[in-house]
């Protein structure tokens, strides 16, 4: 029965929400019609019956559909795969596209082409259940492109900007660097395990040693979920409207990464070096972002940077093998940060697309709700006991705290917690409180906003957490005694962290006079210097593309080729022509010359 | 074999024939009912894998993909040129069609030929119409040079093949492909036999092209008008993967050694190739380079000899055919209106062309092979086969995805995306036959997706 009732929804879901995408365009004005936001939601509900069957009896279920191609004992079929991490996930992913769509209508409202922008987002959605369903690591790849060209095309929605362009290219560079990484597994999978079906290689791959696959996976993950080293293209995608940073660069997309380790984390489980890579990259990781954030003045790349450190933190729960804990803030995560980009694109929407923080303030008495939620947001982002991000968060610390891994890693990833209260509090801070310092004649009217859809995210925010928590059985036995001090590390590093963040907020008010910013400030607001590399890299590839194209291309092959042997002859041609004019003896010595060559290539073929 | 063959041959007396007023109407019709016809190739039904109509020409699992995309291109090629021959007198539309019918019919006899001599002789056959074309119906003066490349490089290359194939009847007493893999394996030790192996394939590695014999590749393209680069790229460049893959079952001794130096050109390739993309300026030359690319790939795969390798390299020319022909007939689309190959000039274009950037996006992505179209799944399979026989290799095919991806983004941005120049703000919009064309493309394309059998047939 539920192996029926599995793929069914599935294909009723896929259905449901192909449906906005092949309708034809309607010219009419009326606001009733079905639109993209109500097959999203009418999909969120079919979802729910395979998530409360999972969730009543828990068993994972491979539905094998087609077998696509096969050469040489080499198969490849469509089969998905509903587990507790999929089915799971297609629900949280379609409930917030669901608000963010909605959302979407009233932030696009006066764009031209929001029709195609709704489609742009359900492809976009569709991809990505292909890509949490899949049971074969090719599925799996299609999904993975299949995001990253949709991201290609959202962040670069305002095609007229050269910003956005930029933008959306450096998204897919970076990206395709990682997926040079999975199309190493998949190429090692196929010689070694001679299959891509997950199944076969977790059974397969008790023999072999999979470090080389592993690090193509974390390669793809740090590509995809923006890891260090391969994090730029995160921030910039900011370029793109609010709404598709609320889906894509915070809750779904980005998380697709860490969502492929998870999914192939039975591999890695029994290997030493992967998960250290994983520990450290992840710690390194959001430490940098949130470093990063500390002294960002743009409200999306605050978030934009926040996410990116969160990233680190499910890298980190990776790295201690601990994938469900690392699900689980991919969850609740989703749920938040998309509520803090929302409440973020209301504000800058309401005072007429003002990004940068500084020029706000007291948004508390002019959008009451919008504050509200975005501080609920902030809190569970912190870690705050019993909203939806403590659950999660606190657990992938305590995981850390109470192992015996990497002490290095394990103070990187306290010191970020404690940034990421302090970067949240400026935030609030500045947004806010205070007095405004925005243009005094922006009218602000909170009534248009469909704050609803970000309260539907609030709840999520807040109870989210702790639905999750009861439901999902973990792999490993968590630790359940261990002194207060360590119980209690999260939260006071946190609480440490509001009290910085109050101090240097409220200081940054009150002096008066001009302090050069000192060497950390540099540090923080460059970005780690890492731009030099970002820039130096792709400037020595086009300084080679240039020399190739014309020292080699234009010259050199040319003159090996075509015109050093049309001018060897010219000139051979022209001096027999002009001084050998029948002189005999010359005549004679060619003639011997090749005559003696025929002879030696004769004697060398036989 | 022959319900293909004769209704092509019978397209002359149509061309001639038909009244001016239904010219490209005929042709068109009756070249799609060729290219109908030839589908029923890909049902196989002999056990032999040989589907002979004579004791000349046959079809297998290999050619047939590449049949059918011959007979694909025609009636597309007719459609892409239909504008810009339009001005021409009568009498030379007559001429033009009639060339491009010709080269569908060496083309044929080329892959359906059984005799490798055959196939030599078609093979050589197919540069007199691709050479009048560039040359007569090009654009600049310079096609007289791009001319003289491509007939001195291709011929240059395949003189020495010539003379190998004597040498191989000779020790052998057949050509034959159905039989001569049969025969006894060559004993091959000299180094004139080396010379030999080299004579065998320079020919279909100049023919492909292989980086550092790719010149005359590039100007060729860029000169000739839209059919003729439409049809260098999605045909003519497969005679030189498709020989090497007929050839290589009889070189084998020697190859396991001889063929590195050529697998490390062909990959360099791919990576300096991609560069040069990265700094073209001008929109065909880019695709051409593009191609250089696609096809080192592809002869890498071919040179490794495995199972895979094979495979990858049948499914990237079929889908390298078909998605390079799109964008050199999007890129036609634009130079049809600005009048230019230069990028920077016909830039923005999707406020004024909006469906056409639809077609480019989707060219794009097939050009950088998004799974899972086609060109994925033979780029995948090359790499894993090229994997297998040297770990070291994924850098260089992962940095070539990597460019691949940089320099098709970098087209589609440069080409549709930004704002528009006031330059080309009335421009003539997009006809229902270029979307046809593109349709007719793309089709192919997807539909491969689902069936990926009928292109790997022979590997099975």
């Amino acid at each position: 029965m539920t192996d029926m009732i599995m793929p069914l929804t599935l294909i009723l879901i896929f259905a449901v929400l192909s449906y906005p995408l092949l309708k034809p365009k309607s010219y009419s004005k009326s606001n009733n019609s079905f639109q993209a936001w109500n097959a999203v939601h009418v999909s969120f509900l079919i979802s729910l019956i395979p998530l409360t069957m999972m969730l009543y009896k828990e068993s994972d279920h491979v539905v094998m559909c087609w077998s696509w191609m096969n050469t040489q004992a080499f198969n490849v079929d469509l089969s998905f795969k509903f587990d507790y991490y999929s089915v799971t996930f297609t629900s949280i992913a379609l409930f917030i596209t669901w608000s963010i769509l909605e959302f979407a209508s009233w932030y696009m409202a006066s764009y031209p082409q929001k029709e195609l922008f709704y489609k742009y987002l359900l492809l976009f959605l569709m991809s990505m259940i292909i890509l949490v369903t899949a049971n074969n690591l090719f599925q799996l790849f299609i999904g993975w492109e299949g995001v990253g060209i949709m991201s290609f095309l959202l962040i670069g929605w305002w095609f007229g900007r050269t910003e956005a362009n930029t933008a959306s290219l450096q998204a897919v560079i970076y990206n395709r660097m990682g997926d040079i990484g999975f199309i190493l597994t998949l190429a090692w999978m196929a010689m070694y395990l001679n299959s891509w079906d997950i199944q076969q290689i977790f059974i397969l791959s008790k023999d072999f040693d999979m470090t080389i696959p592993q690090i193509g996976l974390i390669i793809a993950a740090t590509g995809k979920s923006a890891q260090f080293t391969l994090h730029p293209w995160l921030p910039s995608a900011m370029e793109g409207p609010t709404p598709v940073s609320a889906l894509l660069h915070s809750s779904t997309m980005v998380v697709a990464g860490i969502f492929l380790l998870i999914r192939l984390h039975p591999i890695m489980e029994t290997n030493k070096l992967a998960p250290t890579i994983c520990l450290c990259l992840g710690a390194l990781t959001t430490l940098f972002a949130a470093t990063c954030a500390l002294t960002q003045n743009d409200i999306k790349k605050i978030v934009a940077f926040s996410t990116s450190s969160q990233l680190g933190l499910m890298m980190v729960a990776i790295g201690l093998n601990q994938p469900h804990l690392a699900f689980f803030h991919i969850c609740t995560h989703a749920f938040f940060k998309a509520m803090l980009f929302l409440c973020s694109g209301a504000i800058i929407h309401s005072l007429n697309n003002e990004q940068d923080i500084r020029k706000m303030g007291g948004t508390y008495h002019t959008l009451p709700m919008t504050t509200n939620y975005l501080t609920i947001g902030k809190m569970a982002l912190m870690g705050t006991p019993f909203l939806a991000g403590f659950f999660s968060k606190d657990a992938i610390l305590e995981a850390m705290t109470t192992s015996h891994l990497n002490a290095w890693a394990l103070t990187l990833t306290l010191i970020a917690t404690s940034f990421t209260a302090v970067y949240s509090f400026r935030m609030i801070y500045l947004v806010c409180l205070g007095s405004p310092r925005h243009k005094t004649y922006e009218t602000i009217d909170e009534n248009h906003i469909p704050t609803n859809t970000i309260q539907r995210l609030a709840w999520g925010s807040i109870i989210a957490g702790l639905i999750i928590s009861y439901t999902m059985i973990p792999l490993k036995t968590p630790i359940l005694t261990m002194p207060i001090y360590l119980k209690l590390a999260a939260i006071l590093v946190t609480l440490l962290g509001i009290i910085l963040g109050l101090e240097i907020s409220t200081l940054a008010n009150k002096i008066n006079k001009n302090t050069t910013p000192g060497i950390p400030f540099h540090f923080s607001i460059s970005l780690i210097f890492f731009p030099i590399l970002h820039r130096l890299i792709p400037m020595r590839k086009l300084f080679m593309g240039e020399s190739a194209a014309t020292k080699i291309e234009k010259s050199w092959s040319e003159l090996f080729g075509p015109c050093g042997i049309a001018f060897t002859l010219m000139t051979v041609a022209t001096f027999v022509k002009d001084h050998r004019m029948a002189s005999i003896k010359s005549y004679l010595a060619v003639f011997l010359t090749s005559i003696i060559l025929k002879m030696m290539m004769l004697k060398l073929y036989t | 074999m022959l319900k293909v063959l004769i209704p092509t041959i019978m397209l002359f007396p149509t061309i001639w024939l038909s009244s001016s007023k239904w010219l490209w109407t005929t042709t068109t019709m009756n070249s799609f009912l060729i290219a109908f016809i030839s589908l029923t190739w890909l049902k196989w039904t002999s056990d032999t894998g040989w589907n002979a109509s004579n004791s000349y020409m046959a079809a297998d699992p290999l050619s047939t993909p590449l049949l059918v995309l011959t007979c694909w291109l025609l009636p597309l090629m007719i459609l892409a040129s239909q504008n810009h021959i339009n001005s021409e007198p009568v009498n030379r539309q007559r001429m033009y069609i009639t060339l491009l019918a010709s080269l569908q019919t060496f083309m044929i006899m080329a892959f359906g030929a059984t005799k490798i001599i055959m196939f030599y002789i078609m093979f050589e056959a197919t540069l007199i119409p691709t050479l009048i074309i560039i040359t007569r119906w090009g654009n600049q003066a310079e096609r007289l040079n791009a001319g003289t490349y491509f007939l001195f490089y291709t011929l240059a290359g395949s003189l020495p093949l010539l003379v190998a194939l004597l040498l191989l009847q000779q020790s052998t007493g057949t050509l034959s492909m159905l039989v001569l893999q049969y025969s006894d394996p060559l004993l091959l030790n000299s180094w004139g036999h080396k010379i030999w192996w080299a004579g065998c394939l320079i020919a279909f590695l100049v023919k492909m092209p292989l980086y550092g014999m790719h010149l005359w590749l590039p100007k060729a393209h860029v000169e000739a008008p839209v059919a003729g680069s439409m049809i260098l790229a999605a045909v003519l460049l497969k005679l030189g993967g498709y020989g090497m893959m007929r050839m290589m079952v009889m070189l084998d001794p020697l190859s396991k050694q001889l063929a590195y130096p050529f697998i490390i050109l062909a990959l360099w390739g791919v990576i300096m190739t991609g560069l040069v993309c990265l700094r073209q300026t001008d929109l065909k030359s880019l695709i051409a380079y593009s191609s250089v690319g696609h096809m080192g790939l592809v002869a890498g795969g071919i040179l490794i000899q495995t199972p895979w390798g094979f495979t990858g390299a049948i499914i990237l020319m079929i889908a390298h055919g078909l998605t390079s022909s799109a964008l050199f007939c999007l890129a036609n689309t634009s130079y049809e209106r600005t009048h230019s190959r230069t990028m920077i000039l016909a830039r923005g274009l999707q406020m004024v062309l909006p469906l056409a950037t639809v077609w480019w996006f989707i060219a794009n992505l097939a050009n950088l092979a998004l799974p899972p179209l086609p060109n994925l799944m033979g780029e995948l399979m090359i790499i894993t086969a090229l994997f297998n026989w040297s770990p070291w290799t994924i850098i260089i095919t992962g940095m070539g995805t990597l460019i691949t991806a940089n320099y098709s983004l970098y087209m589609f941005l440069t080409s549709q995306r930004g704002s528009i120049p006031e330059h080309i703000t009335n421009l003539s919009p997009s006809h229902t036959r270029e979307h046809l064309l593109m349709t007719l493309h793309l089709i192919p394309i997807i539909l491969l997706m689902l069936k990926p059998e009928l292109m790997w047939g022979w590997c099975n």
